[in-house]
């Protein structure tokens, strides 16, 4: 039990360690944050003059997070990828898994590391943007407080998306192993499925785009829920499961694959 | 492990159909789909195609078993190493404390049709340098990646004191290795690369500082990789495979692209940890290099071993001669050959003897009256005995022209 523990906390400082040491994750993370609060301004502006006696196009709540499920997703989306793309890339993955052999506990121990720090800048950057945006509209549409009902929830659910993003990336660059095809297929889960399924014609879009990443983050950011879609408790399922079932399956192809 | 592979792509797509099925007997089936949305369902289901292949389809050929690993088994001919006893694997949880040796035997690896490695089995014993010579393409590389536990093996097994490199915890306090020095990430520095390393074996910062104080990497150790020669490349991947104090070393070509002064200290080095009783195996191509360097060599032609000898008999072995200049050839070679030795004319135009010694050849001479010339013993040097041997095995070579039609 004490190795096991010794041997998950080797694994987890190894890849902090990594993480923490290249300058373009930084900067990546840096820049990350900035557009997004920049857009955010900008979207919580633009609500702002919208005249009061017009419905607004989106709650005040879903509004604080526009800007970041693009300007924060997709970068920290790219960067889980590169947690293993680069290693392949180099040459370095085989330095790793002599490091430590069992690939899964490598695997397990990016996802968690990615995903704590996504995690954090999430938390941090979706109360920034809430706060943000409330301050901004508060004069024309009357601002929500950190304790409205569903607000905390709301909050806790998009800083998690952000690490679901994260572990998806991780996993994709796992199983493609090559950058340019795993930004691909991370996107095609984080955004690109959801994007598809609105195509589709009647009930279907919602019946099947639900089950999206895009559509469960959308219900959990929302003062109101929308019909069709998965509760915000189920939405959080949903968010969860997509790099649940990615990483399950980057640790079988993994272990069966020659490094 | 195949059906544990199988699990998370059954999940999806039972999840997926189970949620379609459920969707369709709640609220009805569509009453039209058309030709567009079929077109996008079939975009968005074809990829999962992809990642089933990418799952099973690799290596999965007829006839090739997908894991045909024996249990740990000592193979050794000469029985286990006596610090390695053939304990159950759940008992060795510590490194051995004495001599490590790797055993390798009945090793095969496919690629595909390719046959990387061929029933190779060899020993490397603790306290000297152990050369892994071989062409390219031979499969130098691939042995050592399937000791290392990075390939699986086809069939046969490589065992380090006894166990399968992916089931030794915190495998660098036992095996350090380099098989790539350039397989760094360009933008980390030399003091974070070995940090991390260092990390996932739990040592701390200090032994970082050591192994780059034993490298000369010091100075340069907060500067990035990317700025590195290939030089210091090298002995940043040195550093790496010392920084938990191995008992064993793994070192794929290592002097590759390295100035005079750089290979010197590696056989410096080499030496000084095989003296210190370590097991040192290290992979070339270049028999110049092994001849300085190796105690014991282990050559491979076609994944197949060729020869498993001291380095000294394989010298020894080699080919020798002595060239004579003599006005009178002709009787001497007649006299040499009544002697038992065979003696033939040589490119120079001098007569090439073989079976007898300078000092020989020279008294009979001097018996005779033969005046001579000239007297060169000559040693066919070692890199001419390794191309004898492995010329029939090289995977690649130059053959003349006249060659093909002359058969």
């Amino acid at each position: 039990m004490t190795s096991w523990l010794a041997r998950a906390r080797d694994a987890l400082a190894f890849e902090w360690t990594k993480l923490q040491s290249v300058r373009s994750n930084r900067w990546t993370l840096a820049a990350a944050v900035i557009v997004t609060l920049g857009v955010t301004v900008a979207i919580a502006e633009s609500l702002a003059s919208t005249p009061a006696n017009r419905p607004a196009p989106f709650d005040t709540l879903t509004a604080s997070f526009l800007g970041y499920a693009e300007y924060t997703v997709l970068p920290v989306t790219v960067l889980g990828v590169l947690v293993f793309t680069s290693e392949y890339a180099s040459g370095l993955i085989r330095t790793t898994f002599t490091a430590v052999p069992r690939r899964g506990a490598v695997l397990a121990a990016k996802a968690v590391v990615t995903g704590a720090a996504a995690l954090v800048v999430g938390e941090v950057l979706a109360v920034t943007c809430f706060l943000l945006t409330q301050a901004i509209v508060a004069g024309r549409h009357g601002g929500l407080s950190l304790s409205h009902p569903g607000v905390p929830g709301a909050i806790a659910a998009v800083g998690l998306a952000l690490a679901a993003c994260a572990a998806v990336g991780v996993a994709a660059g796992a199983i493609v192993r090559h950058t340019a095809g795993a930004i691909a297929a991370a996107i095609t889960v984080v955004y690109l499925l959801a994007l598809l399924c609105m195509f589709l014609p009647g009930p279907w879009n919602t019946r099947l785009g639900r089950f999206t990443m895009p559509f469960a983050a959308y219900q959990v950011a929302s003062l109101h829920q929308r019909a069709g879609l998965l509760p915000p408790a189920i939405s959080v399922v949903v968010l969860v499961a997509w790099p649940a079932i990615a990483l399950l399956a980057a640790a079988a192809v993994l272990r069966r694959r020659d490094a | 492990m195949s059906p544990a592979a199988a699990i998370p792509l059954l999940v999806v797509v039972v999840g997926f159909v189970a949620g379609c099925l459920t969707a369709v007997v709640r609220d009805g089936p569509p009453r039209y789909l058309p030709k567009w949305a079929w077109a996008l369902v079939i975009c968005a289901v074809v990829p999962w195609g992809g990642v089933a292949y990418l799952a099973f389809g690799r290596a999965r050929r007829p006839g090739i078993p997908l894991e045909t690993l024996a249990p740990v088994q000592p193979h050794d001919p000469g029985g286990p190493p006596a610090t390695a006893p053939a304990a159950p694997p759940a008992a060795r949880r510590r490194p051995p404390a004495g001599p490590v040796t790797i055993e390798v035997s009945g090793l095969t690896k496919h690629f595909g049709a390719v046959l990387a490695v061929d029933g190779l089995s060899f020993a490397v014993q603790p306290g000297k340098v152990t050369g892994f010579l071989g062409p390219n393409g031979a499969g130098k590389t691939t042995t050592m990646r399937v000791i290392l536990g990075l390939d699986s093996p086809t069939g046969g097994t490589a065992l380090i004191a006894g166990r399968r490199y992916r089931d030794i915890i915190r495998p660098l306090h036992e095996v350090g290795s380099l098989l790539d020095a350039t397989a760094v990430h360009r933008g980390r520095t030399a003091w974070f690369h070995l940090l991390a390393l260092a990390r996932s074996n739990g040592i701390g910062p200090p032994r970082v500082h050591e192994v780059l104080r034993m490298t000369g990497l010091e100075a340069v150790a907060g500067r990035r990789v990317g700025e590195f020669s290939l030089g210091m490349k090298q002995r940043l991947g040195i550093a790496a495979a010392l920084i938990a104090d191995p008992a064993v070393l793994l070192l794929d070509e290592p002097v590759n692209g390295l100035d005079l002064e750089g290979v010197r200290w590696i056989r410096q080095l080499l030496t000084h940890l095989a003296a210190e009783g370590r097991t040192v195996l290290v992979s070339s191509h270049l028999m110049s290099e092994m001849a300085m360097i190796a105690d014991h060599l282990i050559i491979i032609g076609r994944g197949r071993l060729l020869a498993d000898t001291p380095a000294a008999a394989f010298v020894s072995r080699a080919r020798r001669d002595v060239l004579v200049k003599s006005p009178r050839a002709a009787e001497l070679a007649a006299l040499v050959t009544a002697r038992g030795a065979t003696a033939g004319p040589d490119d120079s135009g001098g007569l090439a003897i073989t079976g007898m010694d300078a000092p020989g050849i020279g008294e009979l001479a001097a018996a005779h009256g033969i005046a001579v010339h000239e007297l060169v013993p000559r040693h066919a040097s070692l890199e001419d005995a390794y191309l004898d041997l492995t010329s029939g095995s090289a995977d690649y070579h130059f053959e003349p022209a006249e060659g093909v039609a002359v058969r």
